[in-house]
């Protein structure tokens, strides 16, 4: 890493190569403290060096990585063990010596949040710190509706409603102000009446909504929702052969897209678009 | 109204504290503002607040606070109980009585001594925002105008049109310009298209009946997409290209000339407020924008409710400052002839053990506008709109000086008034059609409450 190439001062630039420190990315796996004591500068200059550091992994468009909070469940390591290894197959239009360079297993950050405080700490403290300093452009949350669900009954409906509009809005702040979207999964709720969703198509939407009310909705800026096909109703004859499950992707509602679907499968090598 | 004999200092405290931030101070001055406490150096006020105006001619709202604080009755102020007992039954009611006398005048008048009278006075003089001599030209009840004036006013002003007739039909030409006017519904059912949609439609020139103004968007929720408003734009061309070429006049193509997607998006004033205090500031330096570009027809905020509906722990002072806000922009419609539209969250409201679906931010702010409410699900319009042809159909309700609640359970119709004349008649004829259409599909409820009419029977 030429280190000569980013706007530093000399003495920093001095410490570093002091401190062998080779690549940007070993510099920003570092918090701010250890870099100190390793490189021997002050916090100002740490925090200067940090600030350019970032704003070279943005501009570069070097490879950068996603959060993925989990709150339903432990995080599947073995399935993306498997994403990992088969990923080659999948992006067949990508030489396979560069995609096998890529470590992607650096990139993504696990965190567990069983209940909602440790969902507010890890929104509101740890995801701002990987978010500024550019190694993350993604984060998820896997799942919001787990955790509103199962802490708030029907008493305590104003405060989850205040819990939810929090949330919503750090997400947005976090979205804005980082550049990054962010993806949230929910759960769908039955319902008995058929007028219940907002206008959809198809026959099978017009059962399930989605979870968290209108409390919820209204802190999106896009919602879409995947749901399986029958294997009659799909057109792809290789995948009704097969045997695999057509899910559809529809748009629920968004800003700047019409209400569309589409088809995927979902294989050992990951997700696939069918027709 | 303040209960300390002092009105409090805009600094809050010693100065020897360092400044706070920006942030918390306009919170301060705004909160301040809406309870009606005077400042206590008066002249100081930076024109922001006070409304655009000079000292020889005020701003209406200046005019109104003066007058606000003649008529404040007597009791409100610090005084001695002695000195106030024998004020009233002199027969001395408002502030406004005293300062025409002097102090010896009034100590002969009231039966106090002199010291009294002149400390009486004092009090009252200290606590009025300004000087009653300043506006000694001015007569304090302001411009007046009959309510035929209003009327014939009303008829003249523009409209905003969409080119979609359902919407424009009852709407009575369209959106109305120095209204103002509120968008609800659920999510995800079309209020930032047509707020993106209007903001084109305001730049159609006049020729084909628009009002060739410019628009200004104020986002909270960051949904403005901006290649979603340069497809409505593109349509929006063609079709204006469409109607001139059926048209053999040569002013349809000159102003033709000058419409094109480049033009019609360098003509919206972008604002991105990440909070309510960006909101709120951001709309109060909307006047000095709107001197600057005087063709400005429109301001739209998307998700004025969002800001306000969480960090709030304080209720009272978000009413306040929603208050000042619709006061501002209401003001803001008035004074430069424009539109105001925003658009509103729905939530639900928990009544007698059933639920229904009501507009967010409380009645109190829905109220002062006139609004449309776009609720779902969407049955088919009977005429499709001609712009938003690929997107789904949704029902639109209209209500102008009217409440309307949503419910799904029950239904009631009251209507309180009758005195409405005018082109408003065409209004309520179109809206009580749909009425009756939905309370024979039974599958609505309704409940109207109308409780403004300013128009006398010509």
């Amino acid at each position: 890493m030429d280190w000569d190439q980013l706007e530093l001062n000399p003495k920093v630039i001095a410490a570093i190569k002091k401190a062998k420190l080779k690549s940007i990315k070993e510099v920003l796996h570092f918090s701010g403290p250890d870099l100190q004591r390793l490189t021997k500068l002050s916090s100002i200059d740490v925090q200067h060096l940090l600030k350019t550091v970032s704003l070279a992994l943005r501009n570069n468009c070097v490879l950068t990585g996603a959060i993925y909070i989990c709150t339903e469940d432990v995080f599947p390591d073995k399935r993306l063990q498997q994403l990992i290894a088969l990923q080659h197959q999948l992006r067949t239009d990508v030489p396979q010596d560069v995609i096998k360079k890529i470590k992607f297993g650096n990139s993504i950050f696990i965190e567990h949040a069983a209940d909602i405080d440790a969902l507010f700490e890890c929104v509101t403290k740890r995801a701002p710190i990987l978010l500024s300093r550019g190694m993350v452009r993604l984060i998820i949350i896997d799942s919001i509706a787990a955790l509103f669900r199962c802490e708030f009954g029907i008493q305590h409906s104003i405060t989850k409603a205040k819990y939810l509009q929090t949330l919503g809005a750090k997400l947005h702040q976090l979205s804005s102000g980082f550049q990054s979207p962010v993806l949230c999964i929910n759960q769908v709720t039955d319902t008995v009446d058929e007028r219940g969703l907002a206008g959809t198509n198809l026959d099978v939407l017009a059962r399930v909504s989605p979870a968290l009310g209108i409390t919820w909705s209204n802190q999106l800026l896009m919602r879409l929702m995947v749901s399986r096909l029958a294997r009659e109703l799909s057109r792809d004859t290789h995948a009704a052969a097969t045997g695999t499950v057509v899910r559809t992707l529809s748009v629920i509602f968004a800003p700047h897209l019409p209400q569309s679907c589409c088809h995927y499968t979902v294989s050992a090598e990951g997700v696939k678009g069918a027709e | 109204m303040g209960t300390s004999r002092f009105p409090p200092s805009i600094w809050g405290g010693d100065r020897k504290r360092s400044a706070e931030p920006l942030s918390q101070l306009l919170l301060r001055l705004m909160s301040l503002r809406g309870r009606g406490l005077w400042f206590r150096r008066p002249e100081r006020i930076p024109d922001a607040w006070a409304g655009s105006g000079s000292p020889t001619s005020p701003s209406p709202r200046a005019v109104e606070l003066l007058f606000a604080a003649m008529q404040r009755h007597l009791g409100s102020y610090p005084l001695s109980p002695g000195v106030r007992v024998k004020l009233v039954s002199a027969g001395f009611q408002t502030a406004e009585e005293l300062l025409e006398l002097k102090p010896s005048e009034l100590s002969r008048e009231v039966g106090i001594s002199k010291e009294e009278a002149l400390e009486t006075l004092q009090i009252i003089k200290r606590e009025c925002p300004v000087d009653l001599s300043r506006f000694a030209s001015v007569s304090i009840s302001g411009k007046k105008y009959t309510a035929l004036e209003l009327l014939e006013q009303e008829h003249t002003q523009g409209f905003i049109i969409t080119f979609c007739s359902a919407l424009d039909n009852i709407m009575g030409g369209g959106i109305p310009l120095t209204k103002t006017t509120e968008i609800c519904g659920a999510p995800g059912v079309g209020k930032t298209q047509l707020c993106m949609q209007l903001a084109v439609d305001v730049q159609i020139p006049e020729c084909f009946g628009g009002v060739a103004g410019e628009a200004i968007f104020l986002d909270t929720e960051g949904s403005f997409m901006v290649d979603r408003v340069a497809d409505l734009a593109t349509a929006c061309v063609q079709h204006l290209h469409l109607i001139a070429g059926s048209h053999l006049e040569e002013e349809h193509q000159k102003a033709l000339e000058n419409f094109s997607l480049e033009s019609i998006l360098s003509h919206i004033y972008y604002f991105r407020c990440h909070n309510y205090t960006e909101l709120l500031a951001q709309v109060h330096l909307l006047p000095d924008f709107l001197l600057e570009h005087s063709k400005v027809q429109l301001i739209i905020v998307d998700g004025i409710a969002f800001p306000f509906r969480h960090d709030f722990d304080d209720l009272s002072l978000r009413t306040r400052l929603l208050n000042g806000l619709a006061q501002q922009l209401i003001s803001m419609a008035n004074n430069h002839k424009l539109a105001v539209i925003w658009t509103n969250q729905m939530t639900t409201k928990i009544d007698k053990n059933q639920s229904m679906l009501v507009p967010a931010l409380g009645p109190g702010f829905s109220g002062c506008s006139c609004s449309l409410s776009i609720i779902t699900p969407g049955r088919t319009f009977r005429e499709p709109p001609k712009t938003i042809t690929r997107w789904k159909r949704r029902r639109i309700i209209f209500k102008d000086f009217a409440f309307v609640y949503m419910c799904w359970v029950r239904f009631t119709l009251e209507i309180f008034s009758s005195v409405i004349k005018g082109n408003h008649q065409v209004i309520i004829n179109h809206l009580l059609k749909h009425l009756y259409r939905i309370y024979l599909s039974k599958n609505m409820v309704v409940n109207i409450k109308i409780h403004k009419y300013i128009y006398i029977i010509h």
